[in-house]
């Protein structure tokens, strides 16, 4: 009888145990983005996209039945923020990190990440990002090699550009990116008249623009971000400097637009295809959620390539049943063509992402994209 | 050649710029002793409040671009120069007999909340400035392209340096001025109110810098709330160039700046072009210590 009573009340215990750790367990996604400083609006972006796909989660009973909570840190596209926001989202200890925007900036957290064993997917396209070995990290857009080789094409061989003129920043993306096109663009056979760089956020990129007038380009290629692609092209105008003007994927966003102003008219920017342009359902869908949720459009393709990152991971717990961050990468590594938002998804062994076709889209005079190359 | 003209020109443009904000650091200096870490962010604060009435004033249209422009200048040198006075009173005179050091730690922690201040109200991005407010004239000789607005902002800039400098140099209150920078207890026996001097070198300075700062904005068609460091590091580097406490001084420094750190950008390096403006500083201040118009000051025994 006493025995009886006991294993009444223990078994009563255990399961009251269960109940109480089913309904607290919970999943946290980190988002480590710039929310505030000079790139605020894609780091707005991407702490948007990982809540709503939470909330949407949470819609269907969770991940695994698990409640996904959300915690971001602003790292402010600077690296010494990112490494405080690596250590804040560690010890919070957050399943896996999406983010940051800026390469710098994740390469600042990505160690940290690494010793945490807490998986990471970021925009990041400098390629060292998958140099490092580490196994839990994932690129969600496509390198800079990728796209130097196909800025290379379109400059050289498409548009028979005779007289190149390449700027760059000092950021780890924007140097990296300058260098991979001057080599390609040697490497087709073009002809670069002025290579240098500027400070970014500086404002006055008008002592270099003349310079690089004397030297009487044909087209100005950018490889740096959106808030001085955008000056450099209104300023390039302002000084009567007939060339065109082509930047990196970076300098797609809303904001250049603004900032350049009218001059915005006719500059080509190099990317995979912006938001609204991506012919998947998947992507479609999301957008019009995205628009109710926040009144607004992603402010560019980086939103949805992390939002990817993290729709993979999602991918991979629920097939892998598993919350070991390992299990998960080792799925991850071996996914081919998960229908992203951005285009059919996968990653090689280090973390790479494999599949996606860049675009050269020229901004037309209501500031909409018509894609120009390769013609469709 | 034409290069080098058109090099000049851009030069001309921010010099004139950089020697308007100087002019609030070496006002204060001059009069106070003291370094105004804060006067950057009030030219920037001039800058959101001139966004915020050419916004709102292009968005309900009716009103002709000229005078979008005239009321957004005189509205941003009226805040801020309020802003200036009350910066004046609640962070500087309940300090003006402590330690010298303990000013400028006020000023500091008064140059983030004003630059906090800002994000929290305009929000942390950057903002974008209409098209059409300034004309797109723009005059070709040859292939030196000068814009209209490069010449308003230059000119504008020369007659408030002029009619400053006849203010402080020709007018009674002038006088009063420049006493009260010789020695304030001297002045104040000579029947000065050196009260009134301090508040008025706290309208003047912000209201000059919040025209700076409006001019950087209608210039770049730009404004970020943090910007205010780096201009107003510039401006402060033109004050000491100029020789701080020296108001022809500082428009000097000002312009020298701006042609210096425009052709270093475009004949020797732009990655370098910060590095070289310090090196003139170093170098200046190596052969006159005092910067080029800068007084020998005597030292007191």
């Amino acid at each position: 009888m006493l025995k009886q009573k006991i294993l009444i009340a223990a078994t009563a215990l255990t399961l009251g145990a269960a109940a109480a750790t089913a309904a607290a367990e919970s999943v946290t996604f980190g988002v480590q983005a710039p929310i505030t400083g000079q790139y605020a609006n894609e780091g707005q972006g991407i702490e948007k996209a990982v809540r709503l796909l939470a909330k949407q989660l949470n819609e269907k009973g969770g991940l695994l039945g698990k409640d996904v909570k959300v915690v971001a840190c602003d790292d402010e596209g600077k690296a010494t923020q990112a490494a405080l926001c690596g250590r804040d989202l560690s010890n919070q200890e957050v399943f896996a990190v999406i983010g940051s925007y800026t390469s710098g900036a994740t390469a600042a957290s990505q160690p940290i990440f690494a010793r945490a064993n807490i998986l990471q997917t970021s925009d990041g396209t400098a390629e060292q990002l998958t140099q490092h070995g580490y196994k839990l990290f994932f690129r969600n857009a496509p390198p800079n090699s990728a796209e130097a080789a196909f800025t290379g094409k379109y400059l050289v061989k498409a548009k028979q550009y005779k007289r190149i003129a390449v700027i760059a920043d000092h950021s780890s993306f924007a140097k990296g990116l300058g260098e991979a096109v001057t080599a390609s663009i040697k490497k087709e056979g073009g002809n670069i008249v002025y290579n240098g760089f500027i400070t970014a956020g500086s404002q006055d990129y008008r002592s270099v623009l003349t310079t690089i007038k004397s030297k009487n380009p044909d087209v100005i290629y950018f490889s740096g971000y959106y808030s001085d692609g955008g000056l450099i092209r209104s300023q390039e105008k302002d000084l009567g400097i007939d060339a065109d003007f082509v930047g990196g994927d970076a300098n797609q966003n809303v904001k250049f637009g603004e900032l350049a102003g009218k001059s915005a008219t006719g500059s080509v920017i190099i990317n995979v295809p912006a938001p609204e342009n991506l012919p998947y359902p998947e992507a479609k869908s999301f957008l019009s959620d995205y628009n109710a949720a926040y009144g607004e459009n992603p402010p560019s393709i980086f939103t949805l390539t992390n939002a990817d990152g993290m729709r993979a991971i999602v991918k991979a717990v629920q097939e892998t049943k598993s919350f070991d961050p390992s299990d998960v990468a080792e799925y991850l590594h071996s996914l081919r063509d998960f229908p992203g938002f951005t285009g059919p998804l996968g990653f090689d062994e280090n973390g790479e992402r494999l599949g996606s076709a860049f675009q050269a889209f020229e901004i037309q005079d209501d500031g909409s994209y018509k894609t120009v190359y390769p013609a469709n | 050649m034409e290069t080098f003209l058109q090099q000049l020109v851009n030069g001309l443009t921010v010099g004139s710029i950089y020697a308007l904000i100087a002019l609030g650091y070496t006002m204060v200096y001059g009069i106070l002793k003291l370094i105004n870490f804060a006067h950057g962010d009030l030219a920037v604060l001039g800058a959101f409040i001139g966004l915020t009435v050419i916004t709102g004033m292009a968005g309900s249209g009716g009103a002709p671009a000229n005078w979008i422009v005239i009321v957004a200048f005189v509205l941003a040198v009226l805040v801020v120069a309020i802003a200036g006075v009350l910066l004046e009173f609640t962070a500087y005179r309940p300090l003006r007999h402590a330690h010298r050091l303990s000013a400028v730690v006020s000023a500091l922690g008064a140059s983030m909340f004003i630059e906090n201040g800002i994000m929290l109200i305009w929000s942390p991005q950057t903002l974008t400035f209409p098209e059409g407010i300034m004309p797109d004239t723009a005059f070709h000789y040859g292939t030196v392209v000068i814009s209209a607005t490069q010449i308003s902002i230059v000119a504008i800039s020369f007659l408030l340096m002029l009619a400053l400098y006849l203010y402080v140099n020709k007018t009674r209150f002038g006088t009063a001025i420049r006493a009260s920078a010789i020695d304030q207890d001297a002045a104040r026996l000579m029947g000065i109110n050196v009260n009134k001097v301090i508040v008025s070198v706290f309208v003047l300075g912000p209201a000059l810098g919040a025209i700076g700062g409006l001019f950087i904005g209608v210039y770049y068609r730009q404004a970020v709330f943090d910007m205010g460091w780096i201009y107003g590091l510039n401006a402060f580097i033109a004050a000491i160039i100029g020789g701080i406490g020296n108001i022809p001084g500082a428009m000097i420094g000002g312009l020298l700046l701006g042609l210096f750190s425009s052709l270093a950008g475009g004949y020797i390096s732009s990655t370098w072009q910060q590095a070289i403006v310090f090196g003139l500083l170093i170098l200046i201040l190596l052969v006159r210590p005092t910067g080029i118009l800068g007084e020998r000051v005597a030292e007191k025994v």
